[in-house]
């Protein structure tokens, strides 16, 4: 482990630099801090959300300013028909995207996950306004390419926003199901009694009820202790059983309905994976990452960000998978994984069936293992930020920590006090509690910090996508009019051009080392230069096909061939790029 | 990809000769191979006059032909019988193929008619079946050309069919093309060896017969030898009874990509019966890039899961449980990820079972367990509904094939072809220069393709007769939602106790075992419509309950204040409504 992260951190600093934005001075009314852009060309505040229009306010700006960096399209339609707008961020002047190595980027495939887009769109940002600026942000945009899908379920985003929810509602996009069974499509969804937008808690009086408030925050509700009576009785989400079904709230306006259990590997039905919808790929907003993922066989590397928790997750989903993930693969995740830990504290790098929960369909399970795609998915912010602590427990929502932080860092603003409000069911009831936007999405102030961390694990993993070089090119008269060519090509990240399963299944095309400019007699793969052990290929010999170049490491290849002229090697790798190299004579 | 080697295309006058190939059978009578033949029909079709509620020639709208239909005369039929049945079928197009050709539905029914139980039946399922199209079809056909009679009409009032009869369109078109083969795959264009380049290494007619046969080498490695009864038979050399092989067998076609295989990439792609997401079998041949990610999976994946009425699935395929019904295990059937029929369930597939021999009279074609992938499962374990499946027919094995040592299904087959004077099934043997094969023996030739899958197209009408029978009797087996012995009981002072009993008429249950764990699968729902005035006093307003087995009943109760009527309704797409009025 160690070695790897000395060699990762040799790749990453030891490049010539490039001209460093002056920040000796002030550059006009601003001094840079280290790290961020003094002055943008686009500015924005990164202590707040952005609505699906002002992020598309945002891509255009970003398209405007850096013309030759960022490039916005849409990549389809989500079920209301709004646009799942794409950003293609690299360095567009000097080679063709496709035929860069690419790193996936996207956010928001669930409803309520909001910062998963804020952070998608700091990655691109940071990524433009520093090319040219730092050598690092340079280098990587020369060499990959970034496609970032900040929204993938823009209805989802909207709605949470703009309708009545709570922290945790709703995850879907906003087709209508029949949650409940009874043959009607949302007819018994949340009621926002008090009309503030947010869905809370309603509390009854009651002395036998199990419930108290906290003496030291009145707050905040605490169980009676054992054999003791409360104040209080919990009666549940802010809601009326619209339907008179002796449940509240169980058949929600939009359908419960999980994009991320929508994807093509190891897809199963709802009575086994909750939330899965029909058959994968059933949803418009996961079709058309499919479509265009497997239009883009150059990505190779993949963040999908959440919340929430803290955590670095990779895959497998279900246990019987984990054989996919295949020994030299998990030394690459682990390596980037344990980086993650560094430099994001209070992130745990974490495997999904066996850390967390078992999840059939999963979009990184896809990635991964129908793709062949090196891919984590982020958990962000957890109640480690509160305090810089790590939590005992989740304590999800009335945990003291949670009322501490919202009244000496918020001033309350987290909360909707509890008020009186007159039930149709339940008669004289108060309502209150934390609003939707506490607990899963950062606090303003918090959110900075957090976008920036994990962009920068974004930015280190996808440096270690594939880079191919050819690294030497040498040719040998063998008189007799013929020649030896032989050319070795070095894959100088961490990142093969093929994971293990994709060797195991042939899920990509082998990389293709081609020779151009002389009349190929044989070629073939050298498996020992010194002992001359070779793999003669006899089809098609000018193009050898080698199955992988795993990272750090190299491949040679050798050719006989007959007649003059200058030579060149191409490598055409489908996820490690085209590199051509000329013979200089 | 190049299908024909350039040097043996084929002229237009051969093109034209072996479109109009079609096995059939010889039209002279000799009387001693073909008595046993007629005896077998006759008794057939002796048995359908009595069983059956309508009779073999009261079809007139049966394109009389000699051969399977293509995919145009497909469709022409089609809109034929919603044509002249207009009050009864309806015809739509549910989505265009990759290779531009329909995914038919044909609907029969009346008045409401997505709001009565319904069976579904589906042909085409692997694109090489031509009869299971033909089944579909002729169920079709037949069911509307009796009509009329009353016990049908009174059915069709009740029951309502999804008839897709071609499911692998754009492969059963292969039949009618030249080259002709045995195809699965759609025309998604798809790299089936999966090494990087498309359809790079097809069939190629060597012998220029518009057939894609056989190809043998003369060679010490091979593994094959002449059948020593029937030399046209090619089986494997028996080493442990020291036989020597003597040739190697290939399927019809040169190494095009010189990869060492042959003919492993071809023009086919995605198979229907391969795409579906129970076991899907990820990244084996035809499976697709992932399940469902077909033209053809997804419009009836679609249609069905809004389809709530339909309680089972017939479907013509390669798998079998109707000849023997499944067997229950215990541990497949409860594991977290299931993969055995549920016990009440299995119990439905036996009764189901039962019918169907019943009516194929010993014909019945053997047994099979499904594949991973396939339709037939699928239907079962993520739609949720009772799922059939059968052949529908098989090469009846001749005595003279009885003792084959080799136990070699192909002389099986050629023995029964010669006792039926069937023509055109055997390509003979023919030497042929071979790029791959320099120099050496290649010979072209074998059964020539479908023959051994698809009945010569006369039998079809009779086998068609017993499996419309048989699936009008599923039909009639129907779950069927009905209220009865209503009470009501004044307890004084307008209070009012009502009682009832919802009972299942039918023999199958208002949904499958697996069908309750399915979210589509719509849930018999109980709802109490009050008046002004009125209260529940105790009693569920709404009820979601579960599956009410065959011939079964549940009673419930309530206390209501009030004086004038309730309403009460039960039921659920699949299992029909029923409604009534109590007067407190």
């Amino acid at each position: 482990m160690k070695r790897i992260l000395i060699i990762l951190a040799f790749f990453a600093f030891f490049k010539p630099a490039v001209a460093q934005e002056a920040d000796g001075r002030a550059i006009g009314n601003f001094f840079k801090a280290s790290g961020t852009p003094a002055n943008p060309k686009v500015q924005i505040s990164w202590n707040r959300y952005y609505t699906n229009e002002g992020l598309l306010d945002i891509y255009r700006q970003l398209e405007r300013a850096h013309p030759n960096l960022v490039k916005l399209q849409s990549i389809g339609k989500s079920y209301e028909g709004k646009d799942l707008w794409l950003l293609t961020v690299t360095n567009h002047n000097n080679k063709p995207h496709q035929e860069k190595p690419a790193f996936w980027v996207d956010g928001n495939i669930h409803a309520n996950e909001i910062q998963t887009a804020e952070v998608s769109v700091y990655t691109a940002w940071y990524l433009a306004e520093n090319y040219g600026n730092n050598t690092f942000i340079t280098q990587l945009l020369d060499d990959k390419v970034f496609y970032i899908l900040p929204v993938m379920n823009p209805d989802g985003r909207e709605y949470y926003m703009n309708q009545p929810n709570t922290t945790s509602s709703p995850r879907s996009g906003t087709m209508p199901l029949d949650d409940d069974g009874d043959g009607l499509k949302g007819e018994d969804g949340f009621d926002d009694l008090n009309g503030d937008g947010h869905i809370t808690q309603m509390r009854r009086r009651n002395p036998y009820g199990n419930w108290r408030s906290d003496p030291n925050d009145p707050r905040r509700m605490v169980q009676a202790p054992p054999g003791e009576f409360g104040e209080w009785e919990l009666l549940g989400w802010e809601g009326i059983d619209r339907d008179g079904d002796g449940r509240l709230n169980e058949d929600r306006d939009v359908g419960y309905y999980d994009h991320n259990r929508d994807w093509g590997w190891n897809w199963q039905p709802d009575y086994v994976q909750r939330g899965a919808y029909l058959y994968p790929f059933s949803l418009p907003e996961t079709r058309a990452v499919r479509d265009f993922v497997l239009a883009h066989p150059n990505i190779a590397g993949s963040i999908t960000h959440h919340n929430t928790g803290g955590m670095l997750l990779r895959g497998p989903g279900a246990a019987e998978d984990a054989k996919y993930y295949l020994p030299q693969d998990i030394r690459v995740y682990d390596a980037l994984g344990e980086l993650g830990e560094r430099i994001i504290p209070g992130y745990d790098y974490l495997i999904v069936h066996k850390d967390l929960y078992t999840v059939y369909g999963g979009q990184i399970d896809w990635f991964h293992m129908m793709r062949g795609v090196f891919t984590f998915t982020s958990e962000m912010f957890s109640r480690y930020y509160l305090f810089n602590e790590k939590p005992q427990g989740w304590g999800w929502g009335f945990a003291e920590d949670y009322f501490t932080f919202d009244r000496y860092l918020l001033f309350e603003d987290a909360f909707v006090p509890w008020e009186d409000y007159d039930h149709p069911q339940f008669g004289k009831i108060q309502i209150g509690g934390f609003k939707k936007n506490y607990i899963r999405n950062n606090p303003g102030f918090l959110l900075e910090q957090e976008l920036h961390r994990l962009t920068a694990f974004t930015l280190f993993h996808a440096y270690h996508t594939p880079k191919l070089e050819i690294v030497e090119l040498t040719t040998n008269d063998l008189g007799g009019g013929l020649r030896e060519v032989v050319a070795v090509v070095a894959n100088t990240r961490l990142i093969p051009t093929h994971a293990g399963i994709d060797l195991q299944f042939n899920i990509e095309r082998p990389n293709y080392i081609s020779l151009e400019g002389a009349n190929v007699l044989a070629g073939m793969r050298v498996i020992d230069r010194d002992l001359n052990v070779v793999e003669e290929q006899k089809v098609n010999p000018a193009v050898i096909e080698v199955d992988n170049i795993p990272g750090i490491s190299t491949v040679t290849v050798k050719w006989i061939v007959e007649g003059r002229g200058t030579i060149a090697v191409k490598v055409d790798s489908a996820k490690g790029g085209v590199v051509i190299l000329t013979e200089d004579e | 990809m190049k299908m024909l080697n350039p040097g043996v295309v084929l002229s237009m006058n051969q093109l034209k000769e072996t479109n109009h190939l079609h096995f059939s059978q010889k039209q002279k009578s000799k009387t001693k191979q073909i008595s046993r033949w007629y005896l077998f029909l006759f008794l057939a079709f002796a048995f359908l006059l009595l069983a059956a509620p309508f009779h073999l020639f009261a079809n007139q709208n049966q394109v009389s032909s000699t051969d399977y239909p293509n995919h145009q005369q497909l469709g022409q039929q089609l809109q034929a019988l919603s044509r002249s049945h207009s009050a009864l079928a309806r015809v739509q197009s549910l989505a265009k193929t990759e290779g531009g050709k329909d995914i038919w539905l044909l609907t029969i029914g009346t008045g409401d008619i997505d709001n009565k139980p319904a069976l579904a039946i589906v042909g085409g399922v692997m694109g090489d079946h031509l009869l299971g199209t033909e089944l579909a079809m002729q169920f079709a056909g037949k069911i509307l050309a009796s009509s009329a009679e009353e016990n049908v009409r009174n059915l069709l009032d009740s029951v309502s069919f999804y008839i897709f009869p071609d499911m692998s369109p754009d492969a059963r078109e292969q039949y009618f093309r030249t080259p002709r083969y045995e195809r699965l795959g759609n025309a998604n264009p798809t790299d089936l060896d999966r090494d990087g380049r498309i359809g790079e290494d097809g069939y190629d007619d060597l012998n220029s017969d518009g057939l894609i046969t056989m190809m043998r080498v003369k060679d010490p490695t091979g593994e094959w030898i002449k059948h020593p009864d029937d030399e046209r038979v090619m089986v494997k050399a028996r080493r442990e009874k020291g036989e020597i092989g003597e040739y190697l067998l290939f399927s019809e076609g040169i190494d095009n990509d010189k990869d060492g295989q042959f003919n492993e990439d071809g023009e086919e792609g995605v198979f229907f019966n391969r795409n579906f997401t129970f076991k899907y079998p990820v990244f084996q041949r035809g499976a697709g890039e992932h399940a469902v990610s077909e033209v053809e999976t997804r419009a009836i994946a679609d249609f069905l899961y809004d389809a709530k009425n339909v309680f089972a699935v017939i479907s013509f395929g390669e798998a079998n449980n109707l000849t023997k019904p499944l067997s229950y295990s215990e541990r497949e059937a409860n594991a977290r990820l299931h993969t055995g029929w549920k016990k009440e369930d299995i119990a439905i597939n036996q009764k189901i079972s039962h019918l169907y021999n019943k009516h194929l009279e010993g014909a019945a074609p053997e047994a099979k367990a499904g594949s991973d992938g396939d339709f037939f499962q699928w239907a079962y374990f993520h739609y949720g509904r009772f799922s059939f499946s059968t052949q529908g027919w098989q090469v009846p094995k001749p005595e003279s094939a009885e003792k084959d040592e080799y136990n070699s299904a192909e002389l099986s087959f050629l023995r029964w072809a010669e006792e039926n004077q069937l023509e055109n099934v055997f390509v003979p043997w023919t030497p042929v220069d071979h790029p791959d094969f320099p120099g050496r023996l290649v010979e072209v030739g074998g059964v020539a393709p479908f023959v051994m899958k698809n009945p010569p197209y006369q039998m079809v009408d009779a086998i068609a007769e017993k499996h419309t029978a048989f699936i009008l009797d599923v039909a009639r087996l129907r779950p069927q939602i009905d209220i009865v012995n209503l009470k009501t009981e004044k307890l004084g002072r307008d209070l009012t106790r009502v009682t009832l009993d919802v009972l299942n008429r039918g023999t199958f249950p208002t949904a499958s075992e697996t069908g309750e764990l399915v979210r589509w699968m719509q849930k018999t729902v109980m709802q109490v419509n009050l008046g002004p005035d009125q209260a529940i006093i105790s009693g569920k307003p709404v009820e979601v309950m579960g599956a009410i087995g065959g011939r079964s009943s549940e009673q419930r109760s309530w206390l209501i204040q009030g004086r004038g009527n309730v309403t009460i309704r039960v039921g659920a797409e699949a299992s029909g409504f029923k409604e009534v009025t109590v007067n407190l």
